[in-house]
């Protein structure tokens, strides 16, 4: 039976592969769209202004956009979001799941009859997108890029599609001046003392992914104030337990799916190149939940401060001397 | 007319291995052709060669005329059947579908096809098995039913004038007595009715029984060819199977028949004086 | 076709036509009415019953038309998704009755010995490559790129299992199946550096067409693959007589006629022809090519004659009614069919390969 049990091992391998790739694919879209132009009135995928009932019944695909639309109170206006809608928790439980944005179905949606589909850049697959705006379901698609006026922006544009531009404003002001003042500070950080984060995307069977530069991970860090150690790829990537040795980070950034760490506080300690790392032997790991960390929503801002103040907590950057008017979400 | 299976200057090399020197011979139809030999004499070698699995290093062989290369595989199939030794088979199916398979190529359509397998059937004594599985069938089962089989595939011993051909490689190693006989009768029948056979036996009793010519092989080469009472003797005998046995001639009949007891000489006196 | 039985075979002991043509007979009705099913399932409510009156008010030419999105569902979306399934499920089980004949072997699957794993590599190779190495093959293919690669993928992949696992004329199980593990590493580390290779784009559409499913069935798909699937399953059945016999063993079937050497050639055009088309236009769906002619040989025997277009119309049944799951069972979401086969064909495997212990000898 040794047979079975081999292929059955590497077929179970083949399954991980891919869902690493996934995840990957999931992370790593901006890049393409990175020199998208700030758009600032929404239209649908041929470039048709939207009807004027689009806001009545939404699909929101696409994690950071479920919550804008729950941060702008316009949560009653969806009909459905996507698995990757898991802040706030309640969205998933209380509208259907059209699956994962990039494994969409055309018929489950269209079941659905809603006026507006609302994508982040990269959902799909392209046949299904197709068959959507062949069914003439307005589709619009909300470009991702990962600075502070790339959230402002979304925030303006799911504003527009979900008829909320006035708490659209308000919210993008509120991000704006939080990011502005929390730049302002992570500026005065001598670069001397700047911090080198390596984020660690996995860490399976000791095989290490992590982010290289233009990537959502690189862009948060900078935007706290670290440096990425890894600058010599684009993206997500596999790399050596050399390259981790020489990079010698003074902070490992995690993240937690569901509010499990991707690799164990155990596992970066035995780990045969993590725990040689200053970051390992100081015991600086830090783990933020993926969306509250990677989403680039309305809770980015926060987020920026906690791993600021994860970073520098002798330098009094921290969210609470920040954030006195509104408390959008620390997923804590 | 009789046909005709020529073997001109033929040898063999396998591997680094010179299996059959060089020989020529040729095959009558009515004749029942039995070859014996040693193991590794070369006998499977040389029935291989005629059905074309091995190609000669020299020489050619002519069936009715026409060297092998030359032959349709198709029209072959229905001058000429094949039993070889294997008789595994890869999935289950029926005795009856194996002997279809052999029917098939005469059958004009899949009644007959299923009539001639029946035929094919009743004359190994194997048609109130035709619905078992093959591979539930005892060894000699299997192959009795590999016989009925290529005996489907050229049921007629005669096709407008020319005869066809069986090579039957060791047909009868797993055959009790009785099938050992009917079979080999079955075969003698149908050289009788024109057509031919080369069989490959090990039982020298039964090749001598049934033989109308013996080829005896060793190390590659034909060293006896003729009717059996003519050239089984003592000498030949302990020559290629380097065994003395005594060939027992009884007055009156003309098959010669060998026991398996040694023949003992003068040259082993210790024997006689050492009853056990 | 010719008529279902012939006088006196029905008593003849061992002789299983009237029942393949019977299993052909029935497996076409079911598969009719699984076809028919299928369309009036879905996440949307376009059901039986509406679909019912659409007919009628247009065979009576009343003036009472679908609305675009009932059109949309049934023509682009349930129609196409039904087509492809039906093509990739005769493809996939056909190739792999022919597969399991050609090896002499009943576990012989093209997902299990690395020839869906060929086409994926040489489809991967498509898509990363594509827009550069590649580019003036892309220009002169273009929408058969995918398939014509993952055909020749799937080609050297049989050709090298097959020169691997057989010698002199007798296939060895163990090796078959080793070589197969063994190439199919070979083949994911191929797709693995491409993987690192692609761009951001790429990997996406690499991830999506990875899982195995009919999620993105087109018409455009359907007649990707058509001429390919259609061209392998109209020549298969016509070697049924030609595999029958290499059951027997190689020289066996030689002696009985069969140019044995041709008849394999063909046999792995076709399987590559087949299973190429369908991982193309699918990914890897697997299990399908080894559950079902194992079915059909326990009911209707292993005579190739009946086994090979009853394997096609029981994989379209049985693909199709997986894909009927899986689109319906989390909608609005669905499920990936790769998992559903998997989750029905790897116990399945495991009971085959305990049963046929023996047989492997290892």
């Amino acid at each position: 039976m040794k047979i079975s049990v081999d292929r059955l091992h590497s077929s179970l391998k083949m399954v991980a592969l891919f869902a690493s790739f996934s995840c990957v694919a999931l992370l790593s879209s901006p890049q393409l769209h990175a020199q998208n132009h700030a758009q600032s009135v929404l239209t649908d995928a041929n470039g048709q202004p939207l009807p004027e009932n689009a806001s009545e019944k939404v699909v929101s695909v696409g994690g950071s956009l479920t919550e804008i639309a729950y941060a702008l109170g316009k949560e009653d206006a969806l009909i459905a979001v996507d698995t990757t809608s898991v802040f706030p928790p309640r969205a998933l439980k209380d509208k259907p799941n059209v699956g994962y944005m990039r494994a969409l179905s055309a018929e489950g949606i269209l079941a659905l009859e809603p006026t507006l589909i609302l994508a982040e850049d990269g959902a799909g697959p392209a046949d299904v997108i197709a068959l959507l705006q062949e069914a003439r379901v307005p589709f619009a698609s909300i470009p991702a890029r990962y600075d502070a006026q790339g959230i402002i922006d979304k925030i303006q544009l799911v504003g527009q599609a979900l008829a909320a531009q006035k708490e659209a404003r308000h919210l993008a002001d509120q991000v704006r001046k939080d990011l502005d003042l929390l730049q302002s500070k992570v500026a005065n950080i001598p670069p001397a003392e700047k911090k080198k984060v390596l984020f660690l995307f996995s860490l399976r069977g000791d095989r290490l992914m992590v982010s290289g530069k233009n990537s959502q991970a690189s862009a948060i860090i900078e935007m706290a104030g670290g440096e990425n150690v890894m600058t010599s790829f684009d993206g997500f990537k596999p790399v050596s337990n050399e390259a981790v040795l020489s990079a010698d980070p003074d902070v490992i950034l995690m993240m937690s799916r569901a509010g499990t760490p991707t690799a164990s506080r155990e596992q970066v300690l035995s780990h045969p190149a993590l725990s040689a790392t200053k970051a390992a032997q100081s015991g600086s790991l830090v783990v933020m939940p993926g969306m509250y960390l990677l989403g680039f929503g309305p809770r980015t801002a926060h987020a920026v401060a906690d791993l600021a103040d994860h970073l520098y907590p002798d330098h009094n950057l921290g969210s609470s001397a920040l954030f006195s008017e509104q408390k959008t979400g620390s997923a804590h | 007319m009789t046909t005709e299976i020529i073997l001109e200057n033929i040898s063999l090399t396998l591997g680094s291995k010179r299996v059959l020197k060089p020989l020529d011979l040729s095959l009558r139809s009515s004749d029942l052709t039995i070859l014996v030999g040693p193991n590794g004499a070369g006998k499977s070698s040389l029935l291989k060669l005629i059905c074309g699995d091995h190609q000669p290093d020299q020489g050619r062989i002519l069936f009715d005329q026409i060297a092998l290369p030359h032959w349709p595989l198709d029209k072959l199939a229905r001058r000429r059947a094949v039993m070889t030794q294997s008789s595994e088979i890869a999935f289950p199916f029926t005795v009856l579908e194996v002997v279809r398979m052999g029917a098939n190529l005469q059958a004009v359509d899949a009644h007959d096809a299923d009539r001639r397998a029946m035929l094919a059937l009743e004359a190994v004594d194997m048609e109130r098995l035709a619905g078992q599985r093959f591979q539930a069938l005892s060894g000699g089962e299997q192959q009795r039913v590999q016989l009925a089989r290529t005996l489907a595939q050229v049921w007629s011993p005669c096709h407008e004038g020319q005869a066809n051909f069986l090579l039957l490689d060791e047909p009868i190693s797993n055959l009790d007595i009785r099938h050992q006989i009917e079979l080999l009768q079955l075969a003698k029948d149908y050289t009788k009715s024109g057509g031919g056979c080369l069989a490959v036996l090990h039982d020298l009793n039964i090749a001598s029984m049934f033989a109308d010519r013996l080829l005896v092989m060793q190390q590659g080469q034909i060293v006896g060819d003729g009717p059996p009472n003519e050239i089984l003797t003592n000498d030949l005998i302990a020559q290629i199977f380097g065994i003395r046995l005594q060939v027992n001639r009884p007055p009156g009949c003309p098959i010669p028949y060998i026991l398996p007891q040694t023949f003992f000489d003068a040259a082993e006196p210790q024997h006689m004086s050492n009853p056990s | 076709m010719r008529s279902a039985a012939h006088p006196g075979s029905a008593s003849l002991s061992g002789d299983r036509s009237l029942l393949g043509w019977t299993s052909l007979l029935v497996l076409s009705l079911i598969l009719i009415c699984v076809a028919i099913v299928s369309v009036t399932q879905g996440a949307s409510d376009l059901s039986a019953v509406r679909l019912l009156s659409f007919l009628s008010s247009w065979i009576t030419d009343q003036n009472e038309g679908m609305s675009r999105r009932d059109a949309i569902i049934l023509f682009d979306i349930r129609l196409p998704r039904l087509a492809l399934g039906l093509l990739v499920g005769a493809a996939l089980a056909t190739s792999g009755a022919c597969l399991q004949g050609l090896f002499r072997n009943p576990l012989a699957d093209p997902g299990i010995i690395g020839i869906s794993a060929g086409a994926t590599l040489a489809a991967i190779l498509a898509i990363v490559l594509g827009n550069s190495l590649f580019a003036p093959l892309e220009a002169f293919l273009g929408l058969y790129m995918l398939p014509v690669f993952a055909f020749f993928g799937s080609l050297i992949a049989t050709i090298t299992l097959y020169t691997i696992a057989t010698h002199r004329g007798q296939t060895s199980v163990a090796t078959m199946l080793l070589a197969g593990i063994a190439l199919a590493a070979i083949l994911g580390a191929g797709a693995g550096i491409l993987t690192y290779l692609s761009d951001d784009q790429q990997l996406r559409d690499l991830t999506f067409w990875s899982m195995g499913g009919l999620g993105g069935a087109t018409w455009g798909k359907v007649f990707t693959c058509l001429p390919f699937i259609a061209l392998s399953l109209f020549a298969i059945p016509f070697f049924a007589k030609g595999l029958n016999a290499l059951l027997l063993g190689d020289h066996q079937a030689r002696h009985m006629g069969i140019d044995v050497q041709t008849l394999k050639r063909s046999l792995v055009l076709c399987i590559a022809l087949a299973v190429g088309a369908a991982v193309s236009v699918s990914g890897t769906i697997g299990f399908l090519g080894i559950i079902v002619p194992h079915i059909l040989r326990l009911v209707i025997g292993p005579d190739h004659r009946f086994l090979l277009p009853a394997s096609a119309l029981l994989g379209a049944i049985i693909l199709v009614l997986a894909d009927m799951i899986a689109r319906t069972i989390v909608a609005p979401a669905e499920l990936p069919i790769g998992i559903i086969m998997s989750a029905l064909g790897g116990p399945f495997f495991l009971w085959l390969l305990l049963k046929n212990r023996q047989v492997l000898a290892l």
